[in-house]
């Protein structure tokens, strides 16, 4: 899948309060700040996702179109692909799995691009396009592929872009799958159909 | 044998008016919704109460704000508040998802009516009203804005969006986050309401505590949710945390609007979540599930979406759209491990559209063509694009889904037509069916052609049977309710 870049971010210096909010959320490290400055925007890294549009206390953010829209696509032919399988299934997933609704990425291309060389959700997602649609979704998927591939990032300080590994059902231990078995929760069957993908690579 | 015969002179009306688009960041402009579905020749309504009699008759429609206020204050007043003191601060934690009901008038008077309660119940005069939002950030900002919370709160209504910063919270299967802006208070109420809505994601299990495992919760539990518990796991998420230390020390207690496929029936409040959650499942399996079943035996349509929601959140009959693109599954019932439309199973076709696996179910094949009208963005939908044939009415509405970052990719797989006439008329070239589905948003009754009309009374009341002796006891049972407690 490509992402397709159609728009870029712009700030009203006369709206902006320098607070650095779309500093530390952005999904793909495209503003700069610092303390009692305006932000500012790399236009290489933005992929016009609106998350600093959507969540300026100002409405300082504007989205505005590109002439052209920009392709983001990482080639997973330039890398191992036996590598590409051995990081996604050490993941929880199956290369083919979708893992970002939005920009219909792929886990092979998150992997792909951790073997380019991503170390970070940020990096990951220049290079893909994940979290960039509704920035909400997919971090997941992105921290356990960085995770079996041995990397596992830690957030920078005072930004809030994400924070961190939440459980999968295949840690969810005995105890707690049968206490709440009887309420409605098949962790037994669920983890197996997950696994049933997986083994499918 | 069916219980009753539905009168056909009576069930069948006149098409009932949706809701007017409103001005929203995530839709078109009002003014490019230039005629609704409804007003199409040959659409009629069904109303639901005289296909399925046994469903209560609503406060709301018509519309009735005074009946709110007095089923909230009543419901209320059962409600222990002892634990809220003079000197506490009190979060009201709210969903965006309550405003897309009727409008969201019956919702807003509701969490106005929770202020004044407490207020005269406890003494505390520190009273936030927080919502929680889906994937549109500014969603509950529009909300509170149009029904002037921030001055009824006394300029402390906030919208809050899981990408705002987080606290994290232990649970008994480890760590997840919420947003902290939703804690940061001595105490919370909850403040929702019970309409099924998202089956396909929680699958009605301990479906009251969902808002902590979405609306009140950051982007990592969001993304925990659809990727890492499993199709039917997913909302153990929600109680988890609500079962963590953390949550229990805020926690106060529930005020939910009474949502059925008729309208507003009422509102419940309740100190213990878990008595709430089983009366909300016994009803919802009951009211929601006969028309959920009701829409499954349709079999062959053409869709229309003409509401102020996301495509997936349109609404027919209380039913979304997304729970339709399933309706040939039993959603309910828990043997069925992925439905037609869920994350999970969008995850699951490989490039080809090929499913990954053959427990992945087709989408519902009753859907032969899909207009949308008016629908917003704000949510990845290009799964139903590429699974239906789609027309999009107008070059405006479709710009909203070019301007999604969501949906970048949604118009290469639909066509636009200049107008509703002529992407009917194509619709049905393609459709090969005379049988229309209006998803407005209308409660009571279901805009629908004439000759779906009389399809659906015909099937109603076997419907019903199917539901209250087979299928509502073996969903209550994998539920651990008693079928007993539904038969009172």
């Amino acid at each position: 899948m490509v992402r397709f870049v159609a728009f870029r971010a712009e700030i009203d210096t006369s709206k902006c309060v320098k607070c650095g909010l779309c500093w530390s959320i952005c999904p793909t490290e495209a503003i700069s700040w610092k303390p009692g400055s305006f932000p500012e925007i790399n236009y290489e890294l933005c992929l016009g996702c609106g998350a600093c549009y959507e969540r300026c206390p100002r409405y300082a953010v504007t989205l505005k179109r590109l002439p052209e829209p920009r392709i983001v696509k990482v080639d997973v032919s330039k890398v191992d692909y036996n590598k590409v399988k051995e990081i996604c299934k050490n993941a929880g997933f199956h290369p083919e799995q979708i893992i970002c609704f939005c920009t219909g990425t792929r886990a092979k291309e998150v992997a792909a691009a951790i073997l380019l060389g991503a170390k970070t959700p940020e990096e990951i997602s220049r290079m893909t396009g994940v979290r960039t649609g509704c920035k909400v979704e997919c971090i997941q998927p992105v921290l356990r592929l960085l995770k079996a591939a041995g990397i596992e990032p830690k957030p920078k300080p005072k930004r809030h872009a994400w924070y961190g590994m939440c459980p999968t059902v295949f840690e969810v231990p005995k105890e707690v799958r049968e206490k709440y078995r009887a309420r409605g929760f098949y962790f037994d069957e669920d983890e197996s159909l997950l696994r049933k993908v997986i083994a499918r690579v | 044998m069916p219980r009753y015969k539905v009168n056909k002179e009576k069930a069948i009306g006149s098409p009932i008016k949706p809701l007017p688009p409103v001005p929203s960041l995530y839709g078109v402009d009002p003014k490019y919704v230039k005629k609704r579905a409804a007003e199409l020749p040959g659409i009629v309504s069904i109303k639901i109460n005289e296909l399925f009699p046994d469903i209560p008759k609503p406060i709301w429609p018509p519309r009735n704000p005074k009946a709110i206020r007095e089923a909230t204050e009543e419901a209320l007043e059962k409600v222990d508040m002892s634990m809220i003191k003079p000197h506490h601060s009190v979060n009201i934690l709210g969903s965006h998802h309550g405003f897309t009901i009727l409008g969201g008038e019956p919702y807003a008077e509701m969490l106005k009516t929770i202020k004044d309660v407490i207020e005269r119940k406890t003494g505390a005069k520190n009273i936030r009203l927080k919502v929680g939002v889906g994937l549109r950030h500014r969603e509950s900002e529009e909300y509170i804005k149009r029904f002037k919370l921030d001055e009824y709160f006394e300029g402390k209504a906030y919208g809050m969006s899981p990408l705002d910063p987080g606290i994290p919270i232990e649970t008994e299967i480890g760590t997840f986050y919420g947003i902290k802006a939703a804690y940061d208070a001595d105490k919370i109420v909850h403040a929702h309401n019970t309409d099924v809505r998202e089956v396909h994601f929680h699958r009605h299990v301990d479906r009251a505590f969902k808002p902590f495992g979405m609306s009140y919760a950051r982007l990592e539990t969001r993304s925990a949710y659809h990727h890492n518990l499993g199709p039917r796991g997913a909302n153990f998420v929600a109680r988890a945390i609500f079962n963590s230390k953390f949550v229990q020390e805020k926690w106060t207690f529930a005020v939910f609007l009474r949502a059925s496929p008729v309208g507003i029936l009422g509102v419940y409040a309740d100190n213990d979540l878990d008595r709430l959650d089983r009366r909300i499942t016994i009803d919802n399996l009951r009211y929601y599930g006969k028309v959920m079943r009701l829409l499954s035996k349709i079999d062959e349509c053409i869709v229309v979406l003409d509401y102020r929601t996301p495509i997936p959140y349109t609404f027919a009959g209380g039913v979304i759209f997304a729970n339709f693109t399933g309706a040939n599954i039993d959603l309910f019932d828990l043997d069925n491990p992925l439905p037609p439309y869920t994350w999970y199973t969008e995850a699951y076709y490989d490039e080809q559209e090929r499913p990954l696996i053959p427990e992945v179910p087709p989408v519902n094949p009753a859907i032969k063509a899909i207009v949308i009208n008016y629908a917003w963005g704000g949510y990845p939908s290009v799964f139903w694009a590429k699974k239906f044939p789609v027309i999009v009415v107008g070059r405006e509405q479709a710009d909203v889904y070019n301007r999604d970052p969501q949906n970048i990719e949604f118009m290469k797989h639909a066509v636009i037509a200049d107008d509703l006439e002529t992407a009917m008329e194509f619709a049905y070239k393609i459709a090969q069916t005379d049988k229309v589905i209006i998803f407005d948003g209308v409660y009571g009754a279901i805009n629908v052609s004439k000759s779906l009309a009389e399809y659906l009374i015909e099937k109603a009341p076997e419907v019903d049977e199917e539901v209250e002796k087979k299928l509502l006891p073996k969903w209550l049972k994998q539920r651990g309710i008693p079928p007993e407690e539904a038969y009172k």
